[in-house]
């Protein structure tokens, strides 16, 4: 090869980077789909493997370096430890062993964040080996850039990643490695010299127009508008039985936020009509009222007619006390869609309003928490406005030494039920909890029990039920499929049975993030859109001297409600709490007191992929089966590619230590890839015949010579380092011929 | 470095080069009758009469420049035709030792299954021992020492067959077999004049025999190839139509005799091809197969052959047992 090492490593390098370029194409889509917030580290982390892949390092000191990278991003996602000390030890271990009984159990949901993300690392730092080989080694990248643009195409048709610019700079990235990659591998092979050329890369220049010129012509070129329709839609409603008109018996409606909730059941459409933007820290739940009385069918409000009138300043409702912990925030909320709204939609522990139109009034509903914007005597929509709000956050021990004495007035009020319910409602809520001695404990036992027990989440098919049939019973024990309704109205019920005062809230979820920031009161904000289908419902269970707190059951999505564990007090609770946790069985990982740190992260989930769950309960589970698409497809060209990979290695371990040992691995690797070839040695074949074979199949003699050299490895025990390159030579020329 | 791996070590190559030019064919004889005369061991050539056995030892004799001697066993030979005499000489008044033709370097024993089993333990203890005993006194045998016995596997009337104990003595065992159609011509063609072995001169000394065989030692065995040894020793004893297989004797033969075969190759090392190559030859005459075996038609060959084919040649170090 007559190219210089400079010019080598040039084109190496420039190849490298259109690599890892095209590999942040399909990161990037992560952000959107799947919501992962924190996909910059993810990025830093693929770049720093992608790095060290590069630089070659002796794996002694790159595995080491590439898998304390991953430590540190772990640690600083999930771990309030102090970093490799024992606890931190302690809580990884319980980690990594909860989640492989949940793997073992085939319980996908019940992966915790940090394994999740723990996994995507692993696999990002396969990939760095991969891609390095693909790139660097093997000089093919026809493959990866076919599989980039698939992979784009395919988000931008079935998720709400806007792929347009995608495409371009995937488009451009992918011309320009392979222009590049095409021309090495051709010098390479015609042995072309620039060493004497004035300019060696002026070639540059008619590639560089290539691109540009078709990068112009395709993007100014009139497009056709998509010849078919659009085929989310399509698809679905090849499945008879789906959709409107399906037949599955009930009335179908349209998500959304609805008033009346008398009647529940019956499926509905996905409508994405955005109905606000949202500027906040983190994906939170939009409160907007509760509901307490459960008629077998619905819900209604029976204590609605409480109301008073309040201003923007204070708005005079709380839902927990003033013990509750509670972190200052804003947030500012935008109405400008074509959904018409006329209630106040606000966060929990909301304070005050600021930018709130001055002659628009407030009317709030005491107990439910409703409040009306009212404008020359009639409900009217306000366009945008800021909230002030004290978001709590809640103590474990706390929670679970509130006890049960409820005032009256709430025991009253919210442990009504009605007089038809089933027996079996209560009978089953009564072993769901029987054994747990405490109210926060009992409530997460309820919160649980539809997982464990593999209730699914649908929007489609969902019965209405029979006029004598009761809606938490019917689901409960026969359908088993349902939505937020059915899971939170069910949770209530439950525990309402067990006279725990519960009840029913209804409002939004935290909507898709827009990725854009903006800054309020020197704030600055994520923007987030929430649209008719985030309306949701879930549970609010009364803790005395604590407050309501929300509790979230539909499978799916996740409770976003700040728990914390204060240590101090943490010791003291260990101890009478253990023993009847660790019975549990339906329930004893997600409570376990041992590990508190685990719960704190499923539940403190202000971050990462667990909104994917909450977003993919409403629109449909793509994103997952985009992300498991994804890990298969790397899995299997793994797979597929494990001998080029093994390959990759076996030389750069060869050309690196040339001892005894090395060498021995790396030839009894080259008969295996040869057994691939259709030329297996039979076991009773000597090396020397066998080479003879190969030798009589490939027309040279290489494998002779290198057979020659293994046996004097072999048979007579002997290192010459002098033939080490020679040998490499030999090896790598018949492992090209054994992989081609 | 490939080519040189096929090359005789060049001396043998020059006695083999001899030996093909008075015998057609017999390429692999030549050379295993060399690898036993290296490897110190001595060879059992058994085939019909005319095959030229006689003359193959006699070429390679004359190629070496050695002390040739030849016994005809006859059923009235006497262990003293083998051994040599005492002699009383009237003059000296003393018995005076007239060796015999055991006494020589490299010793034809034809016909070796004519004779009683009395001589033939004459010839066969001088092939164990490095020393024969001549009326009670130990008479050192010349160094290099090699016999090659033949046998007649056709007739039975009036022989003595080797025990299975005796045949364990020699390190190898030779068929000759018919020449093609086209090397018996070629045979006729050369033999009208006169008959080759006239033209053939020694190539190798005494001594350069000597240093040879002492080279052969030094050649390296690896512990792999040892345990590719043991494994097909083995694999004879297990053998299901063997009733007695190859003794510890025969592992050590089949190494000697792979270290022999290895120098002759030019190599300082024993590869599994060499023992592979010499299998038949060192082993074949060492197993007793048992009745139903024979009954079915198995031959010795056969069983070592399908031990060969069934042991896996080692390729790896360190592979677990």
């Amino acid at each position: 090869m007559n190219l210089t090492p400079t010019h080598q490593r040039f084109y190496q390098i420039a190849i490298y980077i259109c690599g890892f370029l095209l590999f942040m194409e399909w990161l990037r889509p992560l952000e959107v789909i799947a919501e992962f917030n924190n996909v910059s580290i993810f990025f830093i982390y693929a770049a720093f493997c992608f790095f060290i892949s590069f630089i070659q390092l002796n794996w002694m000191l790159s595995v080491p370096l590439k898998l304390l990278a991953l430590l540190f991003i772990i640690d600083g996602l999930y771990i309030g430890e102090q970093i490799f000390s024992r606890n931190w030890f302690t809580v990884i271990y319980d980690q990594i062993l909860y989640n492989i009984q949940v793997i073992q159990g085939q319980q996908w949901w019940q992966m915790t964040p940090m394994f999740r993300s723990l996994l995507f690392l692993i696999l990002l730092w396969l990939m760095s080996y991969l891609l390095f080989y693909w790139f660097i080694v093997a000089k093919r990248m026809f493959v990866f850039v076919l599989l980039t643009i698939v992979f784009v195409t395919v988000v931008d048709t079935f998720t709400i990643y806007e792929g347009k610019w995608a495409i371009i700079r995937t488009f451009t990235l992918a011309v320009i490695s392979l222009g590049l990659s095409h021309f090495y591998k051709e010098m390479e092979r015609e042995n072309i010299s620039f060493k004497n050329m004035p300019s060696s890369f002026i070639w540059v220049f008619p590639l560089a127009g290539m691109i540009i010129l078709s990068l112009l012509a395709g993007y100014s070129s009139p497009k056709l508008t998509p010849q078919w329709p659009d085929p989310v839609p399509f698809l679905t409603s090849g499945n008879p039985g789906s959709g409107p008109g399906g037949s599955g018996g009930g009335p179908v409606q349209k998500v959304g936020y609805g008033e009346n909730d008398s009647r529940l059941g019956g499926g509905f459409v996905q409508d994405d009509t955005p109905v606000f933007q949202a500027l906040a820290d983190d994906d939170q739940y939009w409160r907007i009222e509760s509901k307490d009385t459960y008629t077998g069918r619905g819900w209604e409000d029976t204590l609605d007619g409480d109301t008073s009138a309040v201003s923007a300043d204070d708005l005079e409702f709380d839902t927990v006390t003033e013990e509750v912990e509670t972190e200052e925030r804003t947030s500012l909320l935008n109405f400008t869609g074509e959904a018409n709204f006329n209630k106040l939609v606000y966060p929990y522990g909301a304070q005050s309003l600021e930018q709130f139109p001055n002659n628009t009034a407030l009317e709030l509903h005491n107990y439910t928490g409703e409040i009306d914007t009212i404008r020359d005597g009639s409900v009217t929509q306000v366009e945008e406005y800021v909230v002030e709000y004290d978001m709590p956050s809640f103590e474990y021990n706390e929670l679970r030494e509130a006890g049960s004495e409820d005032p009256e007035e709430i025991e009253e009020q919210y442990t009504q039920l009605p007089e038809n319910l089933p027996e079996r409602v209560g009978n089953l809520a009564g072993q769901i909890i029987e054994e747990e001695d405490n109210r926060y404990d009992q409530a997460k036992a309820v919160e649980a029990f539809f997982a464990a027990n593999d209730f699914e989440y649908s929007t489609e098919d969902i019965e209405v039920p029979e006029d004598n049939e009761d809606y938490v019973d019917q689901f409960l024990f026969d359908t088993k499929v349902g939505y937020c309704d059915n899971f939170s109205t069910s949770m209530v019920v439950l525990l309402r049975s067990q006279g725990i005062p519960a009840r029913w809230v209804k409002g939004f979820t935290g909507g898709e993030p827009t990725n854009e920031t903006q800054s309020i009161n020197g704030e600055s904000l994520n923007e987030y859109e929430v649209t008719s289908g985030n309306a949701h419902s879930w549970v609010e269970v009364y803790f005395p001297e604590v407050g309501w707190v929300p509790f979230e059951p539909t499978q799916g999505f996740s409770n976003n409600t700040d728990f914390y564990l204060d240590v101090e007090s943490d010791s003291e609770s260990d101890s009478d709490t253990n023993g009847e946790d660790e019975e549990d069985s339906s329930n004893s990982d997600e409570n376990d007191p041992s590990n508190p740190n685990q719960q704190e992260q499923e539940e403190d989930l202000d971050s990462e992929d667990d909104e994917s769950a909450a977003a993919g309960g409403n629109n449909s589970q793509l994103p997952q089966w985009i992300t498991a698409g994804l890990v298969l497809t790397l899995a299997s060209i793994i797979f597929f590619t494990r001998f080029r990979l093994m390959a990759a290695y076996y030389e750069r371990q060869l050309k690196k230590k040339q001892d005894q040992d090395t060498f021995e691995r790396a030839f009894i690797f080259l008969l295996k890839a040869l057994e691939k070839r259709d030329l297996k040695r039979h076991s009773n074949q000597t090396l020397r015949d066998f080479a003879g074979r190969v030798d009589a199949r490939y027309q040279t003699n290489e494998m002779r010579q290198l057979t020659n050299y293994y046996e004097r490895v072999l048979y007579r025990n002997e290192t010459n380092q002098k033939q080490m390159s020679k040998v490499t030579e030999l090896w790598e020329n018949l492992i090209k011929k054994a992989l081609s | 470095m490939s080519n040189q791996a096929f090359l005789y070590q060049p001396k043998i190559s020059e006695v083999l080069k001899n030996i093909n030019r008075v015998m057609i064919g017999k390429d692999d004889e030549a050379l295993l009758s060399v690898v036993a005369l290296l490897a110190k061991g001595h060879v059992l050539l058994e085939d019909v009469p005319g095959v030229g056995k006689t003359m193959l030892v006699r070429t390679l004799a004359k190629s070496l420049d050695c002390d040739f001697k030849r016994i005809q066993f006859t059923p009235d030979l006497l262990p003293s035709d083998v051994t040599g005499v005492s002699i009383y000489n009237p003059k000296t008044l003393e018995f005076e030792f007239r060796p015999g033709p055991i006494l020589g370097n490299i010793v034809l024993a034809d016909e070796i299954n004519r004779t009683s089993p009395k001589t033939q333990s004459a010839l066969l203890e001088g092939m164990e021992e490095t020393n024969i005993t001549v009326d009670g006194e130990a008479v050192p045998l010349k160094s290099p020492f090699f016999v090659m016995a033949t046998q007649n596997p056709i007739e039975y009337e009036g022989t003595y067959p080797l025990p299975e104990a005796q045949l364990d003595r020699f390190l190898l065992k030779l068929r000759m077999g018919y020449p093609s159609e086209k090397q018996e011509m070629e045979m006729l063609a050369r033999t009208s004049g006169s008959h080759p072995i006239h033209e053939v001169e020694a190539v190798i000394s005494r001594e350069e025999l000597v240093s040879l065989q002492k080279e052969v030692e030094e050649v390296y065995v690896d512990s792999t190839v040892h345990r590719y040894i043991v494994d097909l020793v083995t694999g004879t004893r297990k053998h299901e139509g063997v009733y007695l297989g190859v003794s510890p004797r025969g592992s050590i033969a089949l190494m000697k005799a792979a270290k022999a075969y290895a120098f002759i190759m030019d190599r300082d090392y024993v590869l599994p091809d060499d023992v592979k190559f010499l299998a038949e030859n060192v082993l074949s005459h060492r197993l007793i197969l048992t009745s139903e075996a024979k009954f079915e038609g198995a031959t010795p060959e056969d069983i070592i052959s399908d031990v060969l084919s069934n042991i896996a040649v080692p390729v790896q170090r360190n592979v677990s047992e």
